[in-house]
């Protein structure tokens, strides 16, 4: 089952390591206990990494997957329930922890511990939303409109972690209509901002 | 595949000029010469990639909040849209309802007088019907007294001649004195002998027409 030696063909890919079955399959009482990654996650600084609670396995029609309930830890924040690991098992991108360097992973969480974001609930218009607003008001003879804001919708995943800003609380994220603070100010060198 | 594209082509091939697809069909397998190529991967930097990250999660996030705004400015148009139309639509289809009952109305008296009159008509030919037969019996009636009496007056001239008690014995007389034969024999002629006794005479009356 185990190849020593693994040669790429084709096209390239971002996935190393082996299906959840190769490696669970191996492993005294499933692997229940032991920690394992996915590799593409560990693009994030945050440690990201799964803990086996269950293990069920599937028939020989479904050889390369294996249905698990892990303990999923996603940059560095723990999802409360259980996740089921299906239909992704397949992919050849997991790898296992070895017992002994568990504890670092685990050392790394409270390193990386994260704060709840709290996102603003309003964004200003853009600036000529602003000036149509104005013109269509003043056509339809509303009255005028002073406050040029509209409420903001995020998309909710359980991976996130964070909180949308109740009343006059004050973001700690700010988002606005113009260009922002660059990530990285080394692009914009010689470039007026203002 | 032949589209109809290339069948114009193929009837006007001179006349018409069309650009064509310029992909093969999804259907196809990857051509030939391109099957053992493998694409490059575009390589980005860090910072470039932060930063794309950041203007692209900032746009979808300010277009998400435009267009939920103008979602919400809609769903708001139309909802008074519909309020203001349901009032004046009541207010139509009362006006409609008054309008219709009015000529409802009208139209059921109209029918009224028209069935006044075709009574009236009915009553007066039904009358005369049955007036028409009522004297028609009369005439049938009549008829048959007429013929009754007729019938009784010749039974009572008739009875001039009936025998009674009184009259029996004369005419036991008269029937003795008078005795009838009713017996008579025909002969091969077709000659008719009367009486019983009645010798061979001469036939009284000639039937030669009766041997033919």
């Amino acid at each position: 089952m185990t190849t020593t030696v693994i040669k790429y063909v084709g096209r390239t890919t971002d996935f190393k390591g082996k299906t959840l079955w190769e490696i669970i399959g191996n492993l005294k009482n499933k692997g229940v206990g032991r920690y394992v990654i996915r590799s593409v996650f560990q693009r994030y600084p945050e440690p990201s990494f799964m803990k086996i609670v269950k293990v069920e396995t599937c028939p020989a029609e479904e050889r390369r997957r294996v249905r698990v309930w892990v303990e999923k830890t996603f940059r560095g924040h723990t999802l409360p329930k259980l996740n089921e690991i299906y239909r992704t098992s397949y992919k050849t991108d997991y790898q296992l922890i070895p017992k002994n360097e568990e504890k670092k992973l685990l050392s790394l969480l409270e390193q990386y511990k994260r704060s709840v974001e709290v996102l603003p609930n309003s964004i200003e218009m853009p600036p000529l939303m602003k000036k149509f607003i104005i013109k269509d008001h003043e056509r339809k003879g509303l009255e005028p409109v002073k406050e040029f804001t509209m409420p903001i919708t995020y998309n909710h995943s359980p991976n996130r972690i964070h909180r949308i800003a109740q009343g006059n609380e004050k973001p700690t994220v700010q988002f606005t209509m113009g260009l922002g603070k660059p990530a990285s100010p080394s692009l914009y060198e010689g470039v007026n901002l203002n | 595949m032949l589209s109809s594209n290339n069948l114009l082509k193929k009837v006007l091939p001179n006349l018409i000029q069309t650009a064509g697809a310029h992909r093969k069909p999804r259907w196809l397998p990857v051509a030939k010469s391109k099957i053992y190529r493998i694409p490059k991967r575009p390589v980005i930097t860090e910072e470039e990639r932060l930063e794309l990250l950041r203007i692209n999660n900032n746009y979808k996030t300010q277009m998400r909040a435009i267009r939920r705004f103008y979602h919400q400015d809609m769903i708001k148009q139309k909802s008074s849209r519909e309020s203001a139309t349901s009032e004046m639509s009541q207010r139509l289809e009362a006006e409609e309802w008054t309008r219709c009952i009015e000529i409802n109305d009208k139209w059921n008296a109209q029918v009224a007088t028209e069935r006044e009159e075709r009574r009236k008509k009915e009553i007066a030919a039904m009358e005369e019907y049955a007036l028409a037969r009522m004297e028609k019996k009369d005439i049938l009636l009549r008829e048959k007294i007429e013929k009754a009496s007729a019938e009784i007056r010749r039974e009572k001239e008739l009875s001039s001649t009936f025998i009674t008690p009184e009259t029996l014995d004369s005419a036991i007389d008269h029937a003795i004195a008078n005795p009838t034969d009713y017996n008579f024999a025909i002969d091969l002629k077709g000659n008719v002998y009367k009486g019983r006794d009645t010798m061979a005479a001469p036939p009284t009356e000639q039937k030669a027409s009766a041997t033919n």
